[in-house]
């Protein structure tokens, strides 16, 4: 089919004017936050329900094109991208929340609904939904879900995949499917429902989810303390875990603050300058709690691990200390950041912080390194920045050589090359540091089953067999 | 020179408020209190004003029920020398409130006292310029600088088009605006400190001052809530509308 009859053919698939060509908007919905891979759609389709995403399957099926699910468009992987010719299915107008029971603390939203949407409809509901990071007022749910997003509550409320207790999907054949029903328990086999979160929509598209909300936390605080060294990032998180829940265990490293400072609106926590920085959160639901924080501080203190920190008096000076962390990735962006996800089993990370400190430190001596991460779930966020004078692809070309020495510290400590971000495109190349070969094999034999003719996502996370 | 500073304990800038079903008031249970923001202000002025050597000791002073001595005590780690709170579960508007302080700057006698411009909850605005009136002292309102020079203190203010700067004879008044600095936070070691620094309490009675409330709330409601907007077509739809629908053209 000809391009003319394939965008004339969509124009009948959707709504009126929920089909653009425009150069500008196949350049905006042709990529997600990475930037690297120049955006080339054929088309961007907007649905609005689940049996125009069937009747766009259908189709790609029959023309053998490409889709690509989009949704915010904050991926860090290079998942919602296109760019070789295919056609973009953007959720923007799949942004409903759809049914709330109160009894069950579940409800029913539309792949497109924003993830911060989501979290404001539980708080109006008197509930929480804690899956939260830098870019919940933009991502959407259904991009949450395909990349099973975890973020800064992972150590106390677990994964994306933690609260999802139904999905309605089209597979990459075009069969609609509910999986899983809203139930909390269901062993009747295979769960597909776990297949299609963190598939990075490369089996089928998510059109709706049955999420589970919990309680809402009490007077949540927040600590920021001034690490002395690297490794201590793990001493005072075990000193911490011993007394309280922290619902919160980020580090990053003062250059990291220092890009934060610079970037405006945000003050430092101290006067004093350490070279580390560990943000703590918990509920301080009575003045014993605060009273074991104040005492570890002390402790933690005593043993050399933390030279100052402050506490949060106020919600808003939580959200303001927060900021310190969240803003993060937003004030080194201009600098083209080369971004390292990898995680370890928490009992590693000291070993793990040290080896990858010195093979950073032998092979990119004159690069800025940024360390933060969401290090209480062994997550290491290594962000390594451009240097102004150096044309991207040379930076990048140099980033993947040491890759190599990275992700073999990664696989030694049996890590993942991916902790959260997903592989996409960025990390399809590395997938066996953390993957075997006949664990590959399977992840292909899923693929099949679910999308025979490769029109999902097309070369995302892993090629057909 | 002795610096007495006015904090109130306030529902968190943060809290999206509810209104209560009687209409009544707010809603204040299980909702987070913090210290007023423009008080947090003034007592970073006194802090910084201590740092230069201007100021010789800071006393902080708040009204309430006993929950108060939390934002005393942020104020202490902030760096105030010592605490005063005058215990009343009532509630206290502003003539009584600078009646209260109008009896505790007679006892303390210091030489500048520094309140916020308002307190988030009421919104009166009043509190500080009733003190300057009852204590006989000059007002340096809305401060965006305070500058101590010798028996005088050149405050600038923010006024609608531009920067008014008075000169006030010390003992005097300032209440402060929102760019007059920005609050640092509590350090963990300090809020320890502050544990140990010493703290009073007296009550309305003591000091002598009648808190019977003089205005009575009829009614609380919430705002109205916002019309959803509407797309138009094109520009000819919009000025039309404009024109015959919001008649703003
Ligand atoms: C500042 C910043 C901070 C971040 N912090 C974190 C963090 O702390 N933790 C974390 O995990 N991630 C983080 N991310 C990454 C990212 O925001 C999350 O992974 C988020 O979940 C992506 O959602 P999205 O809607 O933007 O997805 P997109 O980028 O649009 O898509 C992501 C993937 O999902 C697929 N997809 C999207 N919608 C659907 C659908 N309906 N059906 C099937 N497939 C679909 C896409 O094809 C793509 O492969 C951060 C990103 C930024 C920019």
């Amino acid at each position: 089919m000809a391009p003319e009859q394939i965008i004339a053919t969509l124009k009948t698939l959707v709504d009126d004017g929920k089909v653009l060509t425009d150069p500008s908007d196949l350049d905006t919905y042709g990529k997600d936050w990475t930037k690297i891979y120049p955006p080339k759609p054929i088309a961007i389709v907007f649905p609005k329900t689940t049996e125009q995403v069937q009747a766009l399957v259908r189709f790609a099926n029959e023309q053998h094109i490409g889709l690509v699910p989009s949704g915010g468009r904050t991926g860090l992987s290079a998942g919602a991208v296109a760019t070789n010719g295919e056609i973009v299915v953007a959720f923007d107008y799949m942004n409903q929340v759809l049914d709330f029971s109160a009894s069950d603390r579940t409800v029913v939203c539309q792949a497109g609904v924003i993830t911060e949407q989501l979290q404001n409809f539980a708080e109006e509901q008197g509930l929480y939904y804690p899956v939260d990071f830098a870019s919940a007022g933009s991502s959407q749910l259904g991009g949450n879900l395909s990349t099973n997003a975890g973020g800064i509550k992972v150590i106390r409320y677990g994964m994306s995949r933690d609260w999802v207790l139904g999905l309605k999907v089209v597979t990459g054949k075009g069969d609609i499917l509910e999986l899983n029903k809203g139930l909390e328990k269901n062993n009747t086999g295979y769960d597909l429902r776990h297949l299609f979160i963190g598939a990075e929509g490369t089996l089928g598209f998510i059109t709706e989810a049955t999420m589970k909300l919990c309680r809402k936390p009490d007077n949540l605080t927040v600590l920021v303390l001034g690490l002395a060294d690297l490794t201590n990032t793990m001493d005072v998180l075990q000193a911490f875990q011993k007394k309280l829940d922290l619902t919160a265990y980020e580090f990053f490293s003062h250059q990291a603050m220092g890009h934060v400072l610079a970037h405006g609106h945000v003050q430092a926590p101290f006067e004093t300058e350490t070279p580390f920085y560990a943000l703590l959160e918990f509920e301080a639901v009575s003045d014993q709690v605060m009273d074991d924080a104040m005492a570890l501080f002390e402790q933690c203190v005593e043993n050399g691990w933390v030279l100052d920190g402050v506490i949060s008096q106020s919600e808003t000076q939580a959200h303001n200390l927060w900021q310190l962390r969240e803003r993060i990735s937003e004030s080194i962006a201009p600098r083209t950041p080369y971004k390292n996800d990898i995680s370890v089993v928490v009992s590693k990370v000291p070993d793990f912080l040290r080896e990858i400190d010195a093979v950073v430190n032998q092979h990119y001596p004159d690069f800025e390194i940024i360390w933060f991460g969401h290090i209480g779930d062994g997550n290491l966020h290594l962000n390594i920045l451009k240097p102004e004078d150096m044309p991207k692809e040379e930076f990048f070309g140099q980033c993947e050589q040491v890759n190599k020495w990275v992700f073999e510290i990664v696989q030694r400590h049996q890590g993942s090359v991916s902790a959260e971000h997903g592989v996409g495109l960025v990390k399809k190349d590395y997938l066996q540091y953390t993957r075997s070969p006949a664990e590959i094999a399977y992840l292909r034999a899923i693929k099949a089953a679910f999308d025979p003719n490769n029109i999902m996502n097309p070369g995302k996370v892993i090629d057909p067999a | 020179m002795k610096v007495l500073v006015a904090v109130k304990r306030v529902i968190d800038y943060n809290v999206k408020v509810r209104v209560k079903p009687d209409n009544s008031g707010v809603d204040l249970a299980n909702v987070k209190m913090a210290m007023n923001p423009f008080c947090e202000i003034a007592v970073e002025e006194a802090v910084r004003l201590k740092e230069k050597g201007v100021a010789t000791e800071i006393v902080v002073v708040s009204i309430g029920p006993k929950a108060c001595q939390e934002q005393i005590r942020t104020a202490l780690a902030l760096g105030a020398d010592r605490g005063i709170h005058i215990e009343t579960d009532a509630e206290v508007q502003s003539l009584e409130a600078a009646k209260l302080l109008k009896a505790v700057v007679d006892k303390e006698e210091p030489k500048l006292v520094i309140l916020g411009k308002q307190s988030i909850d009421t919104d009166n605005n009043q509190t500080g310029q009733m003190l300057a009136a009852l204590a006989g002292m000059g007002q340096g309102t809305f401060a965006s600088e305070v500058v101590v020079d010798g028996d005088k203190v050149n405050v600038t203010r923010e006024v609608d088009g531009g920067l008014m700067t008075v000169a006030l004879n010390l003992p005097a008044v300032v209440t402060t605006d929102l760019r007059l600095n920005e609050p640092r936070y509590a350090s963990l070691p300090n809020i320890m400190k502050a544990k140990k620094k010493p703290l009073d309490t007296t009550t309305p009675a003591d000091l002598g001052v009648d808190v019977a409330v003089r205005l009575t709330t009829l009614k609380v409601e919430a705002p109205a809530t916002r019309q959803a907007g509407i797309k138009v077509a094109d520009v000819a739809e919009l000025v039309d509308k404009l024109k015959n629908e919001a008649k703003v053209i």
